[in-house]
């Protein structure tokens, strides 16, 4: 390993999290909603915390030029309302195929589906998915997705630490064989 | 014999639409479009807000007309309160909107009509079959979403538009790759005419009535007068007289007639009436479409939105040199003296005009407001359309009529997300 590609690694790999809703159609904003907790959390300066209210077709012009990108939004998955899961590519792959993932209208399914096909997802995708109660008009989220906001948006910033602390473990190690090395 | 053809939830239209077609011994005997989606209470969340919450608030009635929810919203809201707009501020308004008007017209030919040309369901698979073609949508929906960033502050919502004036400001430099990469989207623009020009439209005419703003000194897309094709100017507080909303027992939107039994606004409709504004490339898109006013093939709005992207990208260009020859200074937005008051506000989204009419109390609260989107006025011309259409094309086989029907919804590029709004009214 040379010097300089142990100091490219030094720089964490940037992540995008992208938060999916319309913060005026009730549980709908549950995405937009978690990006703001997670504003008011110190982040690690490689996260870009990103709301978009419908992105649709223009899905793979946000993934673009990200290799990690984290996605948050309400999707029905025949859960209690309020729970929450994490899926990964490999998951998400399996419910477009299925034609499983279904919804907003045109949607983060058919956005993600078109990001597929023109090569465009990216290495590392995650869904933090969250069972919306009431998708209406009406500004507020439902009591059940409110209070399990925080516990969604931790989860997230765990994710997010626990890939920056990584990153500085590999860096660290690449210093010390670099060392070795030279 | 008897054929009934319904389509549930037609897809590639914003929001959800039924077609239903019935045919009774090689007749005609009934065909509506529906409106199925639960009605949104935009008018009602208005009520009792404070006038500044207004455009931020209709701005979310659209993911896709955001921009222009905002700008009529400001509109009702300045023209109630008396709020004059300095010319950059004006500049900057036109700007951010041909940057929505861009992006809604790209997502409409590329995403939703062109596929019923390649024979298939989606994008999606365009995305295998002809990838530079979806790429190149997707190139230009970027520069679309930068245009409306660079100004607002931020993709889809513009929080930064606000009651007489801004609160962001794009720098020189901004400004100045964002005119270098509008010169370069030419290309894909050229690209774009030539692909629609190439694309065996549906032959199909039926005149009607086409009602668009219409302005002195420009093509209006901000403010302006209404104009009748059938004759007739209107000032837009007189938007009643155009409008006429009534109710049908079928849809859960209201319906709206001039001086026929139906009206159609949109981009076909602002091509007719202010054709000679275009920027002459656009006209030269035009005649490479074979259109030349007045279009009456409704199928043409998608050529009319491809005429408006040609135009928008060059008025676009214009704009900016504008403002790089004056500079663009912060401003800070006009103060307004609260009283009781009302105010209409239009523009011309994508899908046509939009009238948004609100009434503030003293304290700068809202006390009334009344919103008439573009789509609900377009569903009695598109009956009217299907009506003529049907009984042309009998003989086809079934799924040809279910097709036809379906590109003819597609062609109004119908929002219907944004159109239900009626179980308020009926409280009003």
């Amino acid at each position: 390993m040379t010097t300089r590609q142990a100091d490219e690694r030094r720089v964490p790999q940037p992540v995008l999290v992208l938060g999916i809703g319309n913060t005026v159609m009730g549980d709908d904003g549950a995405g937009v909603r978690a990006i703001e907790r997670l504003a008011e959390l110190p982040l690690p300066p490689h996260v870009r915390l990103q709301a978009a209210p419908l992105p649709g077709w223009d899905l793979p012009n946000w993934l673009e030029g990200w290799d990690a990108v984290i996605l948050v939004d309400a999707v029905k998955m025949n859960q209690p309302p309020g729970a929450w899961r994490r899926l990964t590519l490999e998951e998400i792959r399996l419910l477009l195929e299925d034609g499983a993932l279904s919804l907003h209208q045109p949607g983060l399914a058919a956005g993600l589906a078109l990001a597929q096909a023109l090569d465009r997802l990216p290495k590392s995708l995650t869904l933090y998915g969250i069972e919306p109660a009431e998708i209406a008009p009406g500004s507020g989220l439902s009591p059940a997705v409110e209070t399990s906001l925080p516990d969604l948006a931790a989860g997230i910033y765990r994710e997010l630490i626990a890939a920056a602390l990584e990153s500085r473990r590999q860096t660290k190690q690449v210093a010390i064989e670099s060392n070795k090395e030279g | 014999m008897s054929q009934r053809i319904e389509v549930h939830h037609v897809t590639r239209v914003e929001g959800h639409g039924d077609i239903i077609v019935e045919i009774a011994d090689g007749k005609l005997k009934e065909c509506r479009f529906e409106v199925v989606e639960t009605p949104r209470f935009f008018e009602a969340m208005l009520r009792g807000r404070h006038y500044l919450e207004a455009s931020h608030i209709t701005s979310r009635i659209c993911g896709i007309c955001a921009t222009g929810h905002a700008t009529a919203s400001l509109r009702a809201t300045e023209a109630a309160l008396g709020v004059e707009l300095s010319e950059q501020t004006q500049l900057l308004r036109k700007l951010t909107f041909h940057g929505e008007i861009l992006d809604s017209h790209i997502l409409h030919v590329y995403m939703l009509v062109a596929p019923d040309f390649f024979g298939v369901g989606s994008v999606i698979p365009l995305a295998t079959t002809h990838r530079e073609v979806v790429l190149r949508a997707l190139r230009m929906k970027k520069l679309s979403g930068d245009l409306c960033a660079a100004v607002t502050g931020r993709h889809t919502h513009p929080i930064a538009m606000t009651v007489g004036g801004f609160t962001h400001f794009p720098t020189h430099g901004e400004l100045k790759a964002l005119r270098q990469r509008l010169v370069e989207c030419r290309q894909d623009v050229d690209a774009t005419v030539e692909l629609a020009a190439s694309l065996p439209w549906p032959q199909f005419e039926r005149d009607t009535e086409y009602i668009s703003l219409t302005k002195p000194d420009e093509y209006a897309f901000i403010d302006g007068d209404f104009k009748s094709s059938d004759g007739g100017v209107y000032p837009k507080e007189r938007y009643k007289e155009i409008t006429n909303e009534y109710l049908v027992p079928t849809s859960t939107a209201k319906w709206t007639r001039h001086k026929r039994e139906s009206y159609m606004v949109g981009a076909l409709a602002r091509f007719n009436n202010n054709y000679d504004q275009l920027h002459p490339r656009a006209k030269d898109a035009a005649a490479k479409l074979g259109m030349r006013p007045k279009v009456t093939n409704p199928f043409l709005n998608t050529g009319a939105q491809v005429v408006e992207i040609v135009h928008c990208v060059e008025d676009s260009i214009a704009i900016i040199d504008q403002l790089l020859e004056r500079g663009v200074k912060p401003e800070k937005p006009t103060p307004v003296q609260l009283r009781d008051c009302e105010g209409v506000g239009v523009c011309e989204v994508p899908r046509g005009a939009l009238i948004h009419h609100y009434w503030i109390g003293e304290d700068g609260k809202l006390t009334g407001a009344n919103c008439i989107i573009p789509t609900n006025q377009n569903i009695a011309n598109l009956e009217a359309d299907m009506r003529q259409r049907v009984p042309q094309i009998l003989d086809k086989p079934v799924e040809d009529i279910r097709l036809d029907m379906e590109m003819l919804v597609r062609a109004y590029d119908p929002c219907i997300s944004c159109s239900v709004h009626v179980l308020k009214v009926e409280e009003r």
